[in-house]
């Protein structure tokens, strides 16, 4: 799903993938702040997002 | 006519004749140039509608999902794997089918024979790798390789990968094709690129459902894009809305189309959302070396475990 | 209303003046297929094409309609009050749309535009139109109008003829609204043409070379022909999508839904098809027409018995061959008629010899 989302157009930072054990939380903390830190440096997302319908 | 047609018709004949089937599904002369249509056979004295030509793209895979009868069915190697397919997912048993085999030699892309030409086809004829098109201008002729569907010319299954019947001698198989280099373009583009590359492809789809309902995968009985409890994606012609249908589905397909091209060839507008699917294709290939449909007795690699599937997705 | 010649260098320069007056469409061609589109500041129509890959029929009923907006922001006194969403109805004029699709239009008109209701969104667009057509010299082997109650020089529908010429276009107003179109654009240079075209539509008629086969249907019975055998037949390869009644120019049907975005909503209509299983689903799940022979069926005796009986206007067909061409399996209702009227013929035959 990531892979077919990048290849139309998503940025690859935007969509992440992890495997955390509730045991985890440093590793949660960790991931989840370089997700935020990632996905900032992006920006907000433009795209597949709809505001409104765009039609006639 | 093709000897294949001559084949077709008498393996069918013997088959209704002897009971062994109860019906065939094969295609009939469509009334247009390069158009044939499946059609179903159910007395001896019927098969001679049955016609095989390079105009039988449509995958009759896509007409078995459900039925309870004993069928024959004419299968080319894309047909034949999304059997094998339906096989493994329940939607028709192997012992209700006799598969008559074709070998096949690449489907004729009637768009690409329109561009060619100027005017309108009046019609079509073909020998020996050769393609003649009557227009009123006069008569064009192409080589058959030139104006195949583009997956045809890098299909490397022609051949029924299970058949109870074979019209024919196997053909060679193409060797040194590269199925994926027009993802591969893709790929190499940027996200920027790559989200207005598939704007423009997109664009004109009237979500007529054609390329879904066209494709022996897409058998819910209630299509995602069709449920309103919930409603997961809205009907207009919005253009999020137009690639959420074209991007679910494909995810749908994932490791189990054979880019069989019926979507793009039932196209009314010509779109080659064949790209989605391929990329499944080829990763699918890439990551778990699997190909869809090409065995009864392996289960797909989306439906299995391994222990060294890879996982460098996940953080 | 006199005909009007229109020469080579009076026509680029009269679409610019109309241009004042008008937003203008036209087709416009990418080299695969022409489209009826707005036409740019300097684009000209392009009268060259074959028809249009779909119908025009999205310039009065888009696709996708916004029909009212509402407010679901709690602090907004007037929330859930369903308002009228503002749009264009600025004159607007389609210069070469094909005959076929003008008398579609009016075939379509009966349905939008009735004693009872008159669809303000259909009618306000086409209202604000007006339509040119292009008779049509080159038809395609495909096009079978002539037998569908209209012709290549047909002029139901339109307000303009223009029939190509080697030096320009004659151009024969129809209603009112069409001489206006023509005097706003400065073509005045009357001309004594009549002749002229009556050969041309002549010559262009004997070139519709494929027929419908439809005069028994209107006397036949409707349960006869709903019971046919050979429905299972016709039906088998349908894939059940949309392709022929989203390229139909007379198919109407369409579906409401509502679509809301935080503190917004809106009301739209989409087109919708009787060949989709979700067309005819009640709410309690069950389906009346939940097998594909029922729903290919259903089209067929919608357009060529249904409609026929209803409104005693002729089928509900201008035979422009789009479905017959777009259909992806080859399911061609010139077929599907002739089966339908040599039954119906049949049987009348089987009366009449008793």
């Amino acid at each position: 799903m990531k892979n077919l989302l990048e290849l139309m157009g998503i940025e690859a930072d935007r969509i992440h993938f992890s495997w955390i054990s509730s045991a985890e939380s440093t590793k949660f903390v960790k991931v989840v702040n370089e997700i935020t830190a990632k996905v900032k440096a992006l920006g907000p997302n433009q795209r597949f997002v709809k505001q409104a319908a765009k039609v006639a | 006519m093709s000897t294949y047609t001559e084949k077709i018709r008498e393996i069918s004949q013997r088959l209704l004749k002897e009971c062994k089937v109860e019906m065939v599904i094969g295609f009939r002369q469509g009334t247009l140039p390069m158009m044939n249509e499946p059609c179903i056979v159910r007395k001896p004295e019927e098969v001679e509608r049955l016609v095989w030509d390079s105009n039988c793209g449509i995958n009759l895979a896509n007409y078995l999902t459900n039925r309870k009868e004993k069928i024959g069915v004419v299968a080319k190697g894309c047909d034949s794997r999304n059997i094998v397919t339906h096989i493994l997912e329940n939607k028709i048993k192997r012992e209700q089918l006799v598969i008559i085999g074709v070998p096949c030699q690449g489907m004729i892309d009637k768009r690409k024979i329109a561009a060619g030409v100027q005017g309108e086809i009046l019609s079509v004829a073909e020998a020996d790798g050769e393609v003649t098109v009557q227009t009123a201008a006069g008569a064009q002729t192409f080589k058959k390789a030139e104006v195949l569907q583009q997956n045809c010319s890098v299909c490397t299954h022609r051949n029924p990968v299970i058949h109870d019947e074979m019209v024919a001698e196997p053909v060679a198989e193409q060797t040194g094709v590269d199925p994926y280099a027009d993802v591969a373009a893709i790929e190499a583009m940027s996200a920027e690129e790559r989200w207005k590359f598939f704007e423009e492809l997109l664009a004109p789809c009237i979500r007529c459902y054609a390329c879904r309902n066209a494709c022996p995968l897409c058998y819910c009985p209630t299509c995602f894009v069709d449920e309103s409890k919930p409603q997961w994606v809205g009907k207009g012609q919005d253009p999020i809305d137009v690639r959420t249908f074209h991007f679910l589905r494909a995810y749908h397909c994932a490791g189990r189309c054979t880019d069989c091209g019926a979507c793009e060839r039932a196209c009314p507008v010509g779109i080659n959302m064949r790209l989605l699917t391929k990329k499944l294709n080829k990763d699918c290939l890439a990551l778990y070396g699997w190909e869809a449909g090409l065995a009864e007795d392996k289960r797909p690699a989306l439906d299995t475990y391994k222990a060294n599937d890879p996982e460098n997705f996940i953080h | 209303m006199k005909v009007i010649k229109i020469d080579k260098n009076q026509w680029s320069q009269g679409l610019e003046q109309l241009r004042n007056a008008f937003r203008l469409f036209g087709p416009v061609g990418n080299g695969k297929a022409s489209s009826i589109q707005e036409l740019a500041p300097g684009q000209a129509p392009d009268l060259t094409f074959a028809n249009t890959r779909l119908s025009p029929k999205n310039l009065v009923f888009p696709q996708s309609e916004v029909m009212l907006n509402y407010s679901l922001d709690p602090d907004d006194p007037e929330r859930n009050i369903l308002k009228e969403a503002p749009k264009d109805y600025a004159p607007r004029a389609v210069i070469g749309m094909r005959p076929c699709d003008a008398k579609a239009l009016s075939l379509v008109k009966m349905n939008f535009d009735t004693d009872q209701y008159q669809d303000p969104y259909w009618l306000n667009l086409y209202n604000a139109t007006t339509f040119v057509g292009l008779a049509c010299d080159a038809p395609a082997s495909t096009c079978f109008c002539t037998t569908a109650g209209c012709g290549p020089y047909h002029e139901e529908g339109l307000d303009v003829l223009l029939v190509s010429q080697k030096d320009g276009y004659l151009a024969k107003p129809l209603t009112d609204k069409g001489d206006q179109l023509l005097k706003a654009a400065g073509w005045s240079q009357a001309a004594d043409a009549d002749k002229v075209i009556a050969d041309a539509k002549a010559a262009a008629e004997a070139r519709i070379v494929s027929k419908v086969e439809s005069d028994s249907l209107r006397a036949a019975d409707t349960m006869a022909l709903y019971g046919a055998p050979f429905w299972e037949d016709i039906s088998f390869a349908c894939l059940n999508c949309g392709t022929c009644t989203f390229s139909c120019p007379t198919c109407w049907c369409f579906d409401i839904q509502d679509e809301a975005y935080r503190k917004k909503g809106v009301r739209i209509r989409n087109w919708d098809s009787c060949m989709f299983p979700i067309f005819t689903v009640h709410t309690t799940g069950h389906n009346p027409r939940d097998t594909k022979l029922q729903r290919v069926r259903q089209r067929f005796m919608h357009k060529l018995k249904y409609f026929v009986d209803k409104y005693d206007q002729g089928i509900m067909c201008v035979g422009c061959g789009r479905c017959v061409r777009q259909c992806p399996v080859n399911i061609d209702i010139r077929r599907v008629s002739a089966m339908m009227n040599s039954m119906a013929s049949a049987a009348q035959c089987a009366v009449g010899g008793k």
